[in-house]
């Protein structure tokens, strides 16, 4: 599977084309800009409505689909602080300043692996574009879909309609199997064999927990981090991640936004493990 | 009528207009030149360098505030060797003026980055960083003492033929005493000014939001703060000031010419609106055109301040 280079990112203002609500604080949002309609899996975008006084820094979205066709692309949003909220309360017609596509997206599998998606509550996003590329290039693959709850997981319609292969799993059972997201993940793997791949994308403990369940099992596993991100494209040096390659004596703080933010997670010093 | 004048001279510096973006903001230029126009820009200063790569702080580093921003990066950066030979070549390839921040830990540490800048060609001016203020050893601590200052200032302009621009550090009960010290050690202009020393909680852990602790806090939050700094600065020396601090339009950089200043940075603000330097040029074109001012000097300093 070979993926055609994206395209520069290309900063415009936008309209916000159509706008879902998809209850709690979650929203689908679809704006046009021809370049990051051609993004690839695991890229995002820096949005910051044109209205929005006081608010300094755009905020970044991961791009949850792509419609080259339209130029337009989408994101799943949550509403979380200022920046997030702003962007939450857009309405259709408004314009944004939008920047993009952004980063360094996933690597694609080859041909003959089986792909293991885990996605973390609002982590899953990326996961829907990428699971259109997996289809086209006819690879094996399977989403593991986690949250602490049934209403966390409000992406779930969205997905059964593009006929992604689903796993559900919430901590309190309400959907799903009951548990971690890596319970169902351990057992599907156990039954893969080692030509798997996973990646993952959502908060950074399951990440680090996928991680190390690639390790153990000697698969390849890509994570997409998710810092405070203040530029975008690697001027700010605030979304910096510990990366420490093979040879090298200590981690080095590397822009996630350029290096970004897909790593191969062999490479990732988690938080816990700096200062061990 | 024929166009207003933008260009402007600092010292042997010139720039084809007196928009320049910020320390910090740009990285080294080249990060940036696939989405921002270099010459679009009267010229770049880069972020800040040392002898030594530096690896900057953990984080958070950065956190939005009411209008403002704070942070604390810890001038993390590829050294001064490793720009002059790997970054400066890609860079010397655009049409802008390259102003190189030089920063040190010791007096001797500035002096050495400002000659090996200074013998590297395609570096148009020197920005002594003496006032940052989330690093352990160095920055801040030149910059608010002013026997410090005029130490390092008197080192650079010894090592250095080119234009030397110390960068001031709010964080001082008198700007003017600082100011001064810059120009009797020989500066060609000043840099007016950093950030402001801040400190941001987060309420639910009693911690602070940043990993450092403190930081600088920069963005429109600080824009009459510095405009009053620059103000006073350039009633106080000969030399030209260039303003900083929380600049977002041409209406706000005007500001600063007003005040005193003959040039100004963008900082903050490229992080959201990377092309933002364009957007304040043609601002400045159409209100000199319509006070039918033939150059942006003929607005330098002229507030009608009532005393």
């Amino acid at each position: 599977m070979t993926a055609t280079p994206p395209p520069s990112p290309v900063d415009r203002e936008c309209r916000l084309r159509e706008r879902v609500y998809l209850g709690g604080a979650y929203a689908l949002l679809t704006f046009e800009h021809a370049e990051i309609a051609r993004a690839q899996p695991g890229q995002f975008a820096m949005i910051q409505p044109l209205v929005s006084p006081d608010l300094i820094l755009r905020r970044p979205f991961s791009i949850m689909d792509t419609d080259p066709a339209t130029d337009r692309f989408t994101i799943f949003l949550k509403a979380v602080g200022p920046g997030s909220a702003a962007v939450f309360r857009m309405e259709e017609g408004e314009k944004a300043r939008v920047l993009g596509p952004l980063g360094r997206g996933f690597t694609p599998p080859a041909s003959g692996e089986s792909v293991f998606l885990v996605g973390g509550g609002y982590g899953v996003a990326p996961f829907a574009l990428f699971s259109r590329s997996l289809r086209d290039a006819s690879i094996d693959f399977r989403l593991f879909y986690g949250g602490r709850n049934a209403r966390e997981l409000p992406l779930i319609s969205e997905l059964e309609r593009r006929r992604i292969p689903l796993t559900l799993s919430t901590d309190d059972g309400t959907r799903g199997e009951k548990g971690r997201v890596t319970l169902p993940l351990q057992a599907a793997l156990s039954a893969a064999g080692r030509q798997a791949r996973l990646y993952a994308c959502g908060p950074e403990a399951m990440m680090h927990a996928v991680s190390r369940i690639a390790a153990e099992r000697g698969v390849p596993c890509e994570v997409s981090l998710d810092p405070w991100m203040g530029c975008g494209v690697g001027t700010c040096l605030g979304c910096v991640v510990k990366i420490q390659d093979e040879g090298e004596e200590r981690p080095k703080n590397r822009p996630a936004c350029t290096e970004g933010p897909v790593f191969d997670s062999r490479r990732v010093v988690w938080p816990q493990e700096k200062h061990s | 009528m024929t166009s207003p004048s933008l260009g402007v001279e600092i010292g042997s510096l010139k720039l084809r207009n007196p928009l320049l973006a910020a320390s910090g903001t740009c990285g080294y230029g080249v990060e940036i030149a696939h989405i921002v126009d270099l010459k679009t820009l009267g010229g770049i200063v880069t972020k800040g360098l040392y002898m030594a790569a530096r690896d900057g702080c953990d984080v958070p580093r950065i956190v939005e505030t009411p209008a403002g921003l704070l942070n604390a990066i810890g001038l993390q950066g590829v050294g001064i060797r490793a720009f002059v030979e790997s970054v400066l070549p890609r860079l010397r390839e655009h049409d802008t003026a390259v102003i190189v921040n030089v920063c040190g830990e010791t007096v001797e540490e500035y002096a050495e980055v400002a000659r090996i800048a200074s013998e590297a060609p395609g570096v148009h001016a020197l920005e002594i960083n003496i006032s940052c203020p989330n690093v352990k050893t160095g920055g801040i601590a030149f910059g608010t003492d002013p026997i410090m200052t005029h130490e390092v200032v008197a080192a650079v302009r010894k090592a250095s033929a080119l234009p030397v621009i110390p960068k001031l550090s709010p964080n001082v009960t008198d700007i003017t005493v600082l100011a001064r010290a810059c120009e009797e050690a020989g500066a060609d202009a000043i840099s007016c000014v950093n950030t402001f020393l801040g400190l941001a909680i987060d309420v639910e852990t009693r911690k602070p939001r940043l990993a450092f602790g403190t930081g600088g806090l920069s963005g429109p939050a600080i824009r009459p703060l510095a405009v009053r700094m620059t103000w006073q600065a350039a009633r106080a020396v000969k030399i030209p000031i260039i303003g900083i601090g929380g600049i977002a339009s041409a209406s706000d950089a005007l500001e600063f010419f007003i005040a005193g200043a003959a040039a100004v940075q963008v900082g903050t603000m490229n992080f959201s609106r990377p092309n933002i330097c364009a957007e304040i040029e043609s601002g400045i074109v159409d209100y000199l055109t319509r006070h039918e001012l033939g150059s942006i000097r003929d607005l330098v300093g002229t507030i009608k301040y009532p005393r």
